[in-house]
């Protein structure tokens, strides 16, 4: 039973960062049509540069990263929202939009070029380099429930601790406000009606380029809170171009893919369904094929529903 | 000999949603005849096009090709059985060659053997020579031989629709489907294409139903029109009947004379 | 113009009397093998041992990457399928093949090491686990192939991507290594499952037999292939795939046959290169090699080349292969190169260095030195 519970858990916490990177690469689909694998590199970016901040900026402020106000964790992360969003912003502007007439799989390739400019860029001595570094712990991670289950001697414990909370809170919150953003208000309308169809929504006066553009400056930022939220949670950070990164870029990608690619309300169940699949698999199953688990639920749902959880079906025109 | 129809369909239909897109069509074509399939925009011409040759199942009745049933076959199948049609939105391979676009189309006939390719066997040489001196043969039918290695997205629109005819003919059908042959083209030249319907049909001893919205076209040279209106027969019958039947006059002769219009909102429309 | 007989179709009336002269077809069937096999020997003999082992180690990853790209190109740039499970593939054929020379000498010779000197037993059987890699690889790529390609477009690309990931996991998970023909003798069935591949560290041990010879020869092998196919009724159909299904469908072409056929025979080439890898000396072929990212190489390489050119593929593989060398001298700068390179390259031609068309259709007499 508390194997159960903590790997639920797991499973929440882990699951709101995947949704949140998923949010990115479902929005970038839903309006270009293209799979953005420099997405990755921005949650590494976010995590990286929330790192910078923590240990450069705020002991310059006079603040100590190790025993920090409540508020400096939020600080931290609205910093590297920022920073990140405007980075999406220079990538789309420069590199996507003279693209945008280019058959996708020329988008595509240069989204591989960005992301290994990206991976490259961040081993740079001057920005990252290529060395791990340690991520100062901004919140105390201490318990804030403990339950004991079981009889004595074979007893366990089930821990709910702070980190977890914050996070699954931090990306509820911002998942709400783009539900928000996106179902009701204006601009959400304008974004639907560009990922709809961006002909009908530029005759109608929508300014294309523009929601295209806060489309990338959202989405990045998300990932730049996901980076930051992935530093709590695991403090020890790996380099910039490390597989670990890029593979929890692939499978926030497989979670958009199985919420429906395209559909933000699929990316948050897909970033959840996959990491209950990820940590049911790897705590019942066996902890060597946690990535294998979440591959092959791809793979069967690309066969089954290829549109994914909530995507829709196109049908072809004849 | 000829009572027997060479395509018989009897009773298709196909829904979409809730939608009847057609329903309870039959239609029988006897070997060398030309019919006419006329409605207004969205009645299911297209859809009919896209049963009979397999893009869509149809849901109810059945179509035989000189006896043989086609109903669930995929589109190729039905190809290489003997119907061949063109498209209204043409859809050839733009980054192939006129002549390459007529050779994929010939080479149905041929045994393409992939291991006879890879070891150019001297069968594979010959069939392949075969192909394309049959394919440029083809291409006189239009003219369009001294533009053989031009890429087919470089030629003019009108050339673009003969190609489409010329490609559909080299897969040998019995049966052709042409549609909307005719749009885009000026009154002499829908004189001259009307003379090539005719000559096609006879030189390859074809049968051919025509979807057209020119409607001195069709009725010069079709034998019997059959009339759709959202998606239901309204009318069947020789010309002259056609022309007089009030029915179709109401649905479809009332609604003609802007057809610069309909050309327009059809896309929608026809693929519900 | 002909009537419409029953049974002969028109288009194959004519055939036999079309088919080619004995000799000649013979000639043009088997001369350009006897030119790879010539250019093969020459990058043995008369390159291979005046340029150095640096560099000969370079021509050998060049002649692989050559293969990888081409022989992607068939489903990416013919059949316009989006593959991103090259590596995959390639890997399952480095395995397979890898498994059989290592544990094949261990039994035969009782030592894994090279044995027997050119064309000798050794180097028979590495050539028969090249195919026998090759032929894995294309039953890999049967099987996934199947019922992946009623898959269109991004989903082809999520889904092979996604073959790609289960195959690195897989490998991973395998077992480690049997060092000796005592321990082999020895081994319980224990021993073989899981597979005794080496795990997460990768397959080390395989005999180093991939030389300039056998690789500039299977290169000749994939561009005659690839080149065949495309300029024939095969090329066509693929093509007629890329440029509209619904379209090649009503043409009669049979889409699902092609595209698997597409994909087999693609598959088929990257496990040979995969096996080429996995015994080139310096290499153990790991658990990575199968990863998305070594895709990802060989798709770049397709697209700068131009989606369907074998000769632009066949190039862009060479420049793509070599410039990590050439950039040596910047170090940490060389893959920022590489990328600007290659974003750069996206915006200012998209269309890849040669577009559709081959080298020849620029120079025509280069024709007879690419095929």
């Amino acid at each position: 039973m508390a194997e159960f519970l903590q790997t639920v858990e797991t499973s929440l916490a882990v699951g709101a960062l995947y949704a949140l990177i998923a949010l990115g690469y479902t929005m970038v689909y839903g309006i270009l049509k293209f799979i953005n694998f420099a997405h990755s590199d921005i949650v590494v970016l976010g995590a990286w540069i929330s790192l910078r901040i923590a240990t450069e900026v705020l002991p310059k402020l006079g603040i100590d990263p190790r025993a920090a106000p409540w508020w400096a964790g939020g600080a931290v992360l609205l910093a590297s929202m920022a920073a990140c969003s405007i980075i999406g912003f220079v990538i789309e502007r420069t590199c996507y939009k003279p693209l945008r007439r280019a058959p996708r799989l020329n988008v595509l390739i240069t989204a591989i070029g960005v992301s290994l400019l990206l991976q490259n860029l961040g081993q740079l001595d001057l920005f990252f380099g290529t060395q791990p570094a340690r991520m100062p712990s901004l919140l105390p991670n201490t318990p804030l429930v403990q339950w004991e289950f079981g009889t004595e001697g074979a007893s366990r414990r089930l821990v709910i601790g702070l980190v977890d909370v914050v996070i699954f809170l931090t990306a509820g919150t911002l998942m709400v406000l783009l539900e928000l953003l996106v179902y009701r208000s204006k601009l959400g309308a304008a974004m639907r009606a560009v990922s709809f169809n961006t002909e009908t929504a530029s005759l109608m006066g929508i300014n294309v380029d523009r929601i295209v553009s806060l489309t990338f400056m959202i989405g990045s930022a998300l990932a730049a809170a996901a980076g930051f939220l992935y530093a709590m949670k695991y403090p020890g950070l790996n380099q910039p171009a490390h597989t670990i990164w890029v593979l929890l870029g692939l499978k926030a990608f497989v979670a958009a893919v199985i919420g429906g690619i395209g559909n933000v309300r699929g990316a948050v169940i897909g970033g959840f369904v996959i990491a209950a699949v990820e940590q049911f698999g790897a705590f019942y199953i066996s902890s060597n094929y946690r990535d294998f688990y979440v591959f092959v639920l791809l793979i069967l749902m690309l066969l089954v529903r290829p549109t994914g959880l909530l995507g829709s079906t196109v049908k072809v025109k004849v | 000999m000829s009572s027997a129809p060479l395509l018989a369909i009897n009773d298709i239909g196909i829904r979409f949603g809730g939608l009847a897109a057609v329903q309870d069509f039959f239609l029988h074509m006897p070997p060398r005849s030309l019919y006419g399939l006329i409605g207004p925009n969205g009645a299911g011409k297209t859809t009919v096009f896209n049963l009979i040759t397999g893009v869509y199942q149809t849901q109810t009745g059945a179509m035989l090709l000189e006896g043989q049933p086609l109903g669930g076959l995929p589109p190729h199948r039905i190809t290489s059985a003997g119907i061949a049609r063109t498209f209204q939105n043409i859809r050839l391979f733009g980054d192939l060659s006129v002549l390459d676009n007529v050779m994929l189309a010939c080479q149905l006939r041929a045994k393409n053997r992939i291991a006879g390719t890879l070891v150019r066997s001297r069968a594979s040489v010959g069939e392949e020579a075969a192909i394309r001196m049959r394919s440029l043969e083809l291409l006189d039918v239009f003219d369009l031989r001294a533009r053989a290695d031009e890429p087919a997205q470089s030629l003019p629109y009108g050339h673009q629709r003969q190609l489409e005819i010329v490609r559909a003919l080299a897969t040998e059908p019995k049966v052709l489907l042409l549609d909307e042959p005719a749009a885009g083209m000026n009154s002499g030249e829908k004189r001259q294409l009307a003379q090539t319907i005719r000559r096609i049909r006879d030189e390859f001893q074809l049968a051919i139903l025509l979807i057209e919205h020119d409607m001195e076209l069709v009725m010069e040279i079709c034998e019997r029109i059959t009339v759709l209106d959202h998606g239901v027969t309204i009318a069947s019958g020789p010309p002259e009947q056609i022309q007089c039947d009030p029915k179709v006059i109401e649905a479809y002769l009332g609604v003609a004379d802007d057809e610069g219009a309909e050309e327009q909102s059809s896309k929608g429309a026809e693929e519900k | 113009m002909p009537s419409n007989a029953a049974h002969s179709p028109i288009v194959l009336r004519e055939a036999d009397a079309l088919r080619p002269p004995r000799g000649h077809a013979l000639l043009r069937g088997i001369g350009p093998l006897l030119i790879g096999v010539a250019i093969a020997a020459v990058m043995q003999w008369g390159v291979g041992p005046f340029v150095g082992t640096y560099v000969a180690r370079i021509l050998l990853d060049v002649g692989i990457a050559i293969i990888l790209a081409v022989s992607l190109n068939i489903v990416n740039g013919l059949a316009g399928q989006f593959s991103l499970g090259h590596a995959g593939f390639s890997a399952l054929g480095g395995y397979a093949a890898g498994s059989i020379t290592y544990y094949g000498s261990l039994i035969l010779w009782n030592s894994s090491v090279k044995h027997g000197g050119p064309f000798g037993a050794g180097e028979w059987l590495f050539v028969a686990a090249c195919l026998t890699g090759g032929l894995v690889a294309a039953g890999a790529g049967f099987i996934v192939g199947l019922p992946a390609l009623r898959l269109r477009g991004d989903y082809l690309a999520i889904a092979t991507l996604g073959f790609g990931e289960i195959v690195r996991v897989m490998l991973q998970q395998t077992g480690d290594v049997i060092y000796s023909a005592r321990a082999l003798e020895q081994a319980t069935v224990n021993d073989f499952f899981p597979p005794p591949l080496g795990g997460s560290l990768g397959f080390s041990g395989i005999p180093t037999y991939t030389s300039l010879f056998w690789v500039y020869l299977f290169c000749a092998v994939t561009i005659v292939v690839a080149q065949r196919l495309k300029f024939s009724a095969a090329g066509r159909a693929m093509v007629s795939i890329r440029e509209d299904e619904i379209a090649a469908q009503a043409m009669g072409v049979n889409i699902t046959k092609w595209k698997v056929r597409a994909f087999v025979i693609s598959a088929f080439f990257a496990g040979v290169a995969g096996a080429l890898f996995a015994h080139e000396s310096g290499v153990i072929i790991s658990p990575g090699d199968a990863g998305f990212q070594r895709s990802i190489e060989i798709v770049i390489m397709v697209v700068l080349g131009g989606k369907g050119s074998i000769t632009g593929v066949l190039l862009a593989a060479a420049i793509l292969s070599t410039l990590p060398e050439f950039l040596r001298d910047f170090a940490q700068y060389r893959m920022i190169i590489y990328a600007l390179l290659l974003i750069g390259m996206m915006l200012l031609r998209p269309q890849g260095l040669f577009g559709n068309h081959e080298i020849w259709d620029y120079f025509k007499r280069r024709r007879k030195s690419s095929s």
